[in-house]
């Protein structure tokens, strides 16, 4: 039993790193639909590097690296040249999807590293995510420049004229989640499972997305939210441990899904506005024009 | 009354001065060589009509927007701001004519937002209590925790006036700030300003279009037309007279009700009508009036009392939970917008960008919005082109509306010509009854003048006019009926000549009815 809940944190943890990178992103008025192209391309990036070089430092580096490039493409996209957030991190998504399975189909197999070592059993990965979401709540609740990220996505007219620059807290905020999902990408080859295959992922960016709204742009919640969806996304992996033959993988596969639907409906009412306040970033999607 | 300058003040060094300023935007020159000086310790108000330039002006000075040519001096040394964060850092802080606050966050965190004492960990605390002796000191009673949408407009923009001043402003730019206060609220703002000025040194700029204002709160007042400065006087040497014909450059007449004329048969019934707003609270309790052909009924009232509920139930928009809506002897209480409007309703909604047009779209198909259910202008179900060409080109010449063609885009008009496109679309179709809620709002002397023209030439064609308006005067020069509005309810409907800005004020306020209703 104890195996399979720290396996399932091991997945919860890659949710995790994604959804904190993406929360950072919306919190500051930038969707990006493209994250599993981010993972993706950090994933490969980090499993190449890594076996290349035989160095575990060095893949993480240069997953981290990827994914804070890309992210700030989608910057470049949404920010700067102000289209449509959707359809660039949707290319940016299919970009990914053929670019890693052109570049790694050479590398498709095992790692070949010794596996990095496990505390019984619990990916350490999953503690430092722990802290990750700590820091992140600390940086958008406890401080000025949180301050300023959720001003941006709530009203960025109403930063501008304090004096916040709207375009350079996008932008940071675009390549600390592109760096996350970099994180998160690198930690799923070269930790929760190092042996590459083209669309290795197979909708754990997307699962990550709807961890988000799941979360309602909160770090704790998100994390619980995290840990929850990682136990679904296990037990579709392995059904028979639990209730055998009675559901199938798919089934679980989408139960993330089936629960955030319901989620983001009761969010968008108008009972739950009143009643909790505005939880979705008022200006999350919006181009913003100075001026 | 003018306020007077203090005994035989020497001209001093202006505090801020711009020079030379030329501003171009695409097809437009918004500021044509502008020299522009303000002196410490006054209110300085800066009058002109819609478009004149005054606003874009304030933005170079706040550093929003970066003129062509000309320069900025502050304290008689040149200053660049490549954006408000220079100004701010200089001490000049803005207050824009749309609210710039965050809506989900609370007012303190509104109020630290950007200020540079606020680095790294947010000291709610102690900036809690420096705003709280802020706020005691000029008597403004604001609480810090309620979040931005909970508050009045009022409120609001005190929200931003304590903001500026927390950020150390010593130049305070206010951009309208009375387009969107209650009568007693702009007193309030009014003397706090002066107060400001008094007490704190702070030099205040007032961007308004509105006379009484700049009669009653400012010391010097330079007046815009036009792109071009075309006069500067002390306030105690002007007349309200002198200003209108700086700002137009001629006299303008407002035309006021002929109300000889007779008025028709019983058209709107409306009896015991209850409705919720967005919020789920009940904004129309039990209202009941009726409105004959060739009348118009004034609504004046505060706010947020249940007008533009009221409009919208009239106009299909929003559902009765109780009561009857009566038009034409038909009962039209659960009939669609569509429906009528084939009826014969026709309405000038508030938001005139939001509702009442599409930006995006052309003048053309603006006008289509009011004309696709039209089988005149649907032969065979498809829209008629040179139908709606030509009608639109009517429209635009019959009301004057200044745009570049009739496939210019809605968003490149300005509000004036904008609402004038909107009534013409909405005049021409004849309609029975209009309801036209705050049809002059932020409107220029002119533009009013015009709609409120329009509106009476409806009335005398036999309409029923139902007329939602914070304009007292306005109600009072148009209507031959005067309904007060308050918490829902009318507190009683007037004849005209037993309407008096006192009464009518007071009931506004929540006085209860006295004798001479209907």
């Amino acid at each position: 039993m104890w195996d399979l809940l720290a396996r399932s944190l091991g997945a919860s943890t890659i949710f995790l790193f994604a959804a904190l990178g993406e929360l950072v992103n919306q919190r500051s008025g930038v969707l990006n639909v493209g994250l599993e192209g981010l993972m993706l391309f950090g994933g490969t990036a980090a499993f190449i590097t890594a076996q290349t070089t035989g160095s575990y430092p060095l893949g993480f580096l240069a997953g981290l690296t990827i994914g804070g490039l890309l992210g700030l493409a989608h910057g470049f996209f949404s920010i700067t040249l102000r289209g449509d957030q959707v359809v660039s991190g949707m290319g940016l998504w299919i970009l990914s999807f053929g670019l890693t399975t052109y570049l790694g189909s050479a590398y498709t197999g095992p790692l070949g590293l010794a596996r990095i070592p496990s505390l019984m059993g619990l990916s350490p990965f999953f503690l430092v995510g722990v802290a990750l979401v700590a820091i992140t709540w600390l940086l958008i609740f406890r401080t000025s420049l949180g301050l300023a990220i959720r001003s941006a996505g709530e009203n960025p007219a109403a930063a501008e004229a304090s004096g916040i620059s709207v375009v350079a807290i996008r932008y940071l905020c675009v390549t600390v989640g592109g760096v996350l999902a970099g994180l998160s990408g690198a930690t799923y080859t070269l930790s929760y499972n190092p042996v590459w295959n083209y669309n290795f992922l197979m909708g754990w960016g997307f699962v990550s997305l709807a961890l988000v709204f799941f979360s309602m742009w909160n770090p704790w919640i998100l994390l619980a939210g995290a840990s929850l969806f990682g136990i679904m996304w296990q037990l579709s992996l392995s059904p028979e441990l639990v209730l055998p033959g009675v559901l199938s993988r798919y089934v679980w596969r989408t139960v993330p899904f089936a629960i955030t639907i319901p989620i983001l409906v009761v969010i968008s009412t108008p009972w739950f506005r009143t009643r909790w306040g505005l939880a979705k970033p008022e200006a999350l999607g919006r181009p913003y024009a100075k001026g | 009354m003018p306020l007077t300058l203090p005994a035989d003040r020497a001209p001093t060094e202006p505090i801020l001065a711009a020079r030379g300023i030329t501003k171009r935007f695409p097809g437009v020159l918004a500021l044509d060589h502008v020299d522009f000086e303000v002196q410490a310790g006054d209110v300085h108000a800066v009058l002109g009509q819609n478009g004149a330039g005054k606003t874009t002006l304030m933005n170079i000075l706040f550093g929003l927007v970066q003129p062509d040519e000309g320069a900025l001096y502050l304290r008689g040394q040149r200053v660049h701001f490549r954006s408000p964060h220079d100004a701010i850092a200089q001490g000049i802080g803005m207050v824009h004519q749309t609210r710039r606050l965050v809506a989900a966050h609370t007012v303190l965190e509104n109020i630290v937002l950007g200020h540079p004492r606020v680095r790294g960990f947010l000291n709610l605390r102690g900036a809690r209590r420096e705003v709280e002796a802020l706020c005691n000191r000029y008597g403004f009673t604001v609480d810090l925790g309620a979040r931005v949408w909970q508050l009045s407009e009022g409120e609001r923009q005190w929200v931003e006036i304590l903001k500026a001043l927390y950020g150390g402003a010593k130049i305070l730019i206010l951009d309208e700030p009375t387009s969107v206060l209650t009568p007693p609220e702009v007193k309030t703002l009014l003397a706090g300003l002066q107060a400001l000025v008094r007490d704190r040194g702070v030099t205040v700029l007032l961007v308004t279009h509105k006379l009484p204002v700049v009669m009653a709160a400012s010391h010097r007042v330079t007046v815009f037309r036009s792109g071009s400065v075309v006069a500067r006087l002390r306030t105690g040497e002007a007349t309200e007279e002198i200003l209108v014909q700086h700002m137009i450059g001629r006299e303008v007449a407002f035309r006021t009700a002929d109300r000889s004329a007779e008025a028709g048969r019983p058209l709107l019934h409306v009896e015991q009508v209850s409705a919720f707003n967005d919020r789920g609270l009940l904004a129309l309790r039990d209202l009941s009036f009726s409105l004959r052909a060739g009348e118009v009924l004034g609504v004046a009232g505060v706010t947020g009392n249940g007008q533009e509920e009221l409009a919208q139930v009239l106009a299909g928009l929003r559902p009765v939970t109780s009561g009857k809506v009566r038009f034409a002897d038909r009962d039209v209480t659960h009939l669609s917008p569509l429906e009528r409007w084939r009826m014969g309703v026709g309405y000038i909604p508030a938001e005139r960008i939001e509702v009442a047009s599409i930006a995006a779209f052309s003048l053309v198909e603006n006008t289509a919005l009011n004309y696709h259910f039209d089988p005149a202008f649907t032969p065979r179900g498809l829209l008629d082109d040179a139908g709606l060409d030509q009608l639109t080109r009517r429209i635009l010449s019959a009301y004057n509306v200044k745009a570049p063609h009739q496939y210019a885009r809605a968003r490149h008009l300005s509000g004036g010509n904008l609402q004038r496109l909107i009534l013409g679309r909405v005049l021409s179709r004849r309609p029975r009854l209009l309801i036209a809620h705050l049809p002059t709002q932020g409107l220029d002397v002119e533009a009013t003048a015009f709609v409120r023209a329009k509106l009476l030439d409806a009335r005398a064609e036999g309409a029923a006019v139902l007329l939602i308006s914070e304009d007292l005067d306005e109600i009072l020069s148009l209507s031959d009926w005067v309904a007060p509005i308050y918490e829902g309810r009318f507190v009683a409907v007037l004849l005209r000549e037993q309407a008096d800005s006192e009464t009518v004020g007071a009931m506004m306020a929540g006085l209860q009815k006295e004798a001479g209703a209907r």
